[in-house]
């Protein structure tokens, strides 16, 4: 048994060392770094934990902050209603199915950057395709200046992320769907409950493992936005739609690389105590 | 089982040897073999996507020329960044066209000073564009010298009977507000402000302009590297920065820039210009090539003009600077063979082709090049004779970009500023990346 056990380890090496590589080394090397003043070129001078300090003094750093986690906040709670609709919809047996779970999907497997400026050339005000439409229709007052200030561009950034990933979590729900028993409808069925009764009181418990991994996978991906932002609006106007993602980019690419990687480490934590405490909601909702 | 057992463990191996073997150094440079009598390979790193055709022409030319040395060219969109992943990799090209300060000051590039053969054919004002001056040394060559200024569209302008471009801001506001009166279905002035870059030209040209036109190209350097505030004034609200901003908002309430100034780019500008719906736009001669693609019947009607004064004291000015620099990494293996190839590449016949593509004009003396239309040329010209010349601020601080002004005044568009907070966030920018980059110094 123990010679087992000493294989067994062994055997766990490659995917420790990947591990190590890929994620203890850099996050080590990160931590130290964020205690720095680097520059990306010249030498590091260590300066505590002023980086740190310095962010929550930035009122733009602070402003990021408000953007990343309303983006958040509104992505997931659109993604999983829309992504569980869906999954209800494509549950059932209908013809064209399979083609209608594709169409759902596909925009999931194309590239954010390359959602984005497409977007960008439909909704482009004054010149894109919707504003096109409408005017031809008659119609061009129907066509805001919906990039143009910081309520309707974060809302439209949210609406073309729960477009473009609405099939994932389709997926996920779809899966969860079918792996519920039939025999436990028709019990309910016969036992005189309805249609909102069975999803109450069988389709969402049944579905709690489905939805933690949506809501963890939702809020990872909404708080970490890069790409989407990135081209659609270049994190504008102004500053007003950044994310913290674009913001350490700009920093770390700005010759503040030391102070880059401490708002990494803080967003990091950003990312981690909301999928903490839902985890810990969710089990806690399962003991009960 | 045994053998089972020797398999697993072998295949794990291979597979953490394989992971690891990426990990190691080889003996050779990146930048090529350092051996006698073996091929040197030079890594040439630009970020101008106008010259890339014309530099692998140049490039072939010059490997086929001689059998010591392969020159091969790397372009990048965004070289300004990737050059610093390059720096921090320790992956530094041999030769870049990227070019800043703050690599200046960390002895990132060689001292080219000495290299008196092609110093003695250049123009005094190029040369001293290329010259550091904190270090009074020459880091960099440059090929080409730009400009930038308004592009106007002179038959609209014949059309309403303007004669004469404005040289006073007053008379510029009058003459948008009679482009927009007597033609309204055209935008007076198109500002592509979804492309931050553009935006941060503008305030390049203007007020920074303004300080360079009246400090003077030296002082006006001096102050930005030493931050002196007195001279600056970023943040004064009747400074030329808040005025800029006050301007630039009358001129969005009045109508007088295209509606969609926040969101509109480069081609939708180049489009609307091209097809007579725009009056003028702000760019520098690199703007040319497409515009002659968009519509090649606008040869003759393209006018061009410096930016009007707009301070009490200021003039008009033009932008006519360094352009298509060349530099040598400090730590390059191969400096004779990297000056070799500079060497070929500034030759009269290989600059005449290079400024053709690259629509500038050259910055040596001996190259005759038609880089534009003839008509275009005497526009540029006489522009640059009737405005005080300036260049461009690589006295920049380090973290405070081009483009980052540029979102400020995005910023300024949307309704985030009023003038005076405008001129207060840009001095605060300004600072703060003067600042971090003191600190590590």
């Amino acid at each position: 048994m123990k010679k087992k056990i000493g294989l067994h380890t062994f055997m766990a090496v490659p995917a420790f060392a990947l591990y190590a590589v890929f994620f203890i080394y850099p996050l080590v090397r990160g931590i130290g770094m964020s205690l720095t003043d680097w520059d990306g070129i010249g030498t590091a001078k260590f300066v505590g934990l002023k980086n740190f300090m310095d962010f929550f003094q930035d009122p733009r750093a602070l402003s990021d902050i408000r953007t990343t986690v309303l983006f958040a906040i509104g992505s997931t709670l659109l993604l999983n209603m829309v992504g569980l609709a869906y999954a209800c919809l494509m549950n059932k047996s209908f013809r064209g199915r399979s083609l209608a779970i594709v169409c759902v999907y596909m925009p999931a497997i194309i590239s954010p950057l390359i959602m984005g400026y497409i977007w960008y050339l439909i909704l482009q005000p004054g010149r894109g395709f919707l504003f096109h439409l409408v005017d031809n229709m008659g119609h061009p007052e129907w066509f805001g200046n919906w990039m143009g200030t910081y309520g309707t561009t974060l809302i439209v950034l949210i609406l073309v992320n729960v477009w473009q990933y609405a099939g994932m979590t389709m997926v996920v729900y779809l899966a969860g769907l079918q792996g519920i028993s039939k025999e436990l409808y028709d019990a309910a069925e016969i036992d005189g409950a309805g249609g909102r009764q069975c999803f109450r009181y069988i389709t969402m418990p049944l579905l709690k493992p489905s939805i933690r991994i949506n809501i963890v996978t939702n809020i990872i991906g909404s708080l970490s936005v890069f790409d989407i932002v990135m081209s659609l609006t270049g994190g504008g106007p102004g500053y007003q739609t950044e994310t913290l993602s674009i913001y350490i980019m700009r920093m770390c690419y700005g010759s503040k690389t030391g102070y880059s990687t401490a708002v990494a480490m803080i967003m990091f934590i950003i990312v981690l105590i909301p999928v903490a405490v839902s985890l810990k909601l969710m089990k806690k909702g399962d003991a009960e | 089982m045994k053998r089972k057992r020797l398999v697993a463990v072998l295949l794990t191996a291979v597979m953490v040897l394989g992971m690891t073997a990426g990990c190691g150094k080889s003996g050779e440079s990146e930048s090529g073999t350092a051996a006698d009598g073996e091929k040197v390979n030079l890594k040439l790193f630009t970020g101008k996507i106008e010259t890339i055709d014309v530099m692998d022409e140049i490039i072939d030319d010059f490997n086929n020329s001689q059998d010591r040395i392969v020159v091969e060219q790397e372009y990048q969109k965004d070289a300004s960044n990737v050059i610093k992943i390059k720096f921090a990799s320790d992956e530094v090209p041999d030769i870049m066209t990227v070019y800043e300060q703050g690599f200046v000051d960390e002895g990132k590039y060689m001292d080219l000073s000495d290299q008196s053969e092609w110093w003695d054919r250049m123009s005094p004002e190029m040369k001293e564009a290329c010259t550091d001056v904190k270090q009074d040394k020459a880091f960099r060559v440059c090929t080409n010298r730009t400009t930038a200024g308004f592009f106007y569209n002179k038959e609209i302008f014949e059309e309403l009977g303007i004669r004469e471009f404005p040289t006073q801001w007053g008379d510029f506001v009058e003459m948008l507000e009679k482009i927009k009166t007597e033609k309204p279905d055209i935008v007076p002035w198109f500002i592509f402000g979804s492309e931050a870059w553009h935006l941060g030209h503008l305030i390049e040209f203007i007020p920074h302009g303004y300080l360079k036109s009246t400090l003077g190209t030296l002082e006006a350097k001096k102050a930005m590297l030493d931050n002196d505030e007195s001279k600056l004034n970023f943040a004064d609200p009747d400074g030329a920065m808040a005025v800029f901003a006050e301007n630039m908002k009358e001129l969005q309430d009045k109508g007088l820039i295209n509606e969609d100034v926040v969101t509109a780019t480069n081609d939708n500008c180049t489009q609307e210009f091209a097809n007579g719906k725009a009056a003028m736009f702000s760019n520098g001669m690199w703007a040319l090539t497409s515009i002659l693609e968009a519509n090649p019947d606008m040869e003759d009607k393209i006018g061009f003009a410096p930016y009007p004064a707009y301070m009490p004291d200021s003039q008009p000015v033009v932008l006519s600077a360094e352009d298509s620099g060349y530099s040598i990494s400090a730590t390059t293996e191969y400096k004779e063979e990297c000056i070799e190839f500079l060497n070929f590449l500034f030759e009269p016949e290989n600059q005449k082709k290079y400024c053709e593509a690259a629509k500038a004009p050259s910055a040596f003396n001996d190259v005759e090049a038609e880089w534009a239309p003839a008509a275009v040329v005497e526009e540029v010209d006489a522009a640059l004779q009737n405005a005080v010349n300036i260049g461009y601020t690589n006295e920049k601080p380090a973290g405070f970009s081009g483009d980052d002004a540029g979102r400020l005044l995005q910023g300024l568009f949307a309704g985030q500023y009023t003038p005076e907070s405008f001129a207060q966030a840009y001095a605060d920018a300004w600072n703060d990346g003067y600042n971090s980059a003191s600190a590590s110094e």
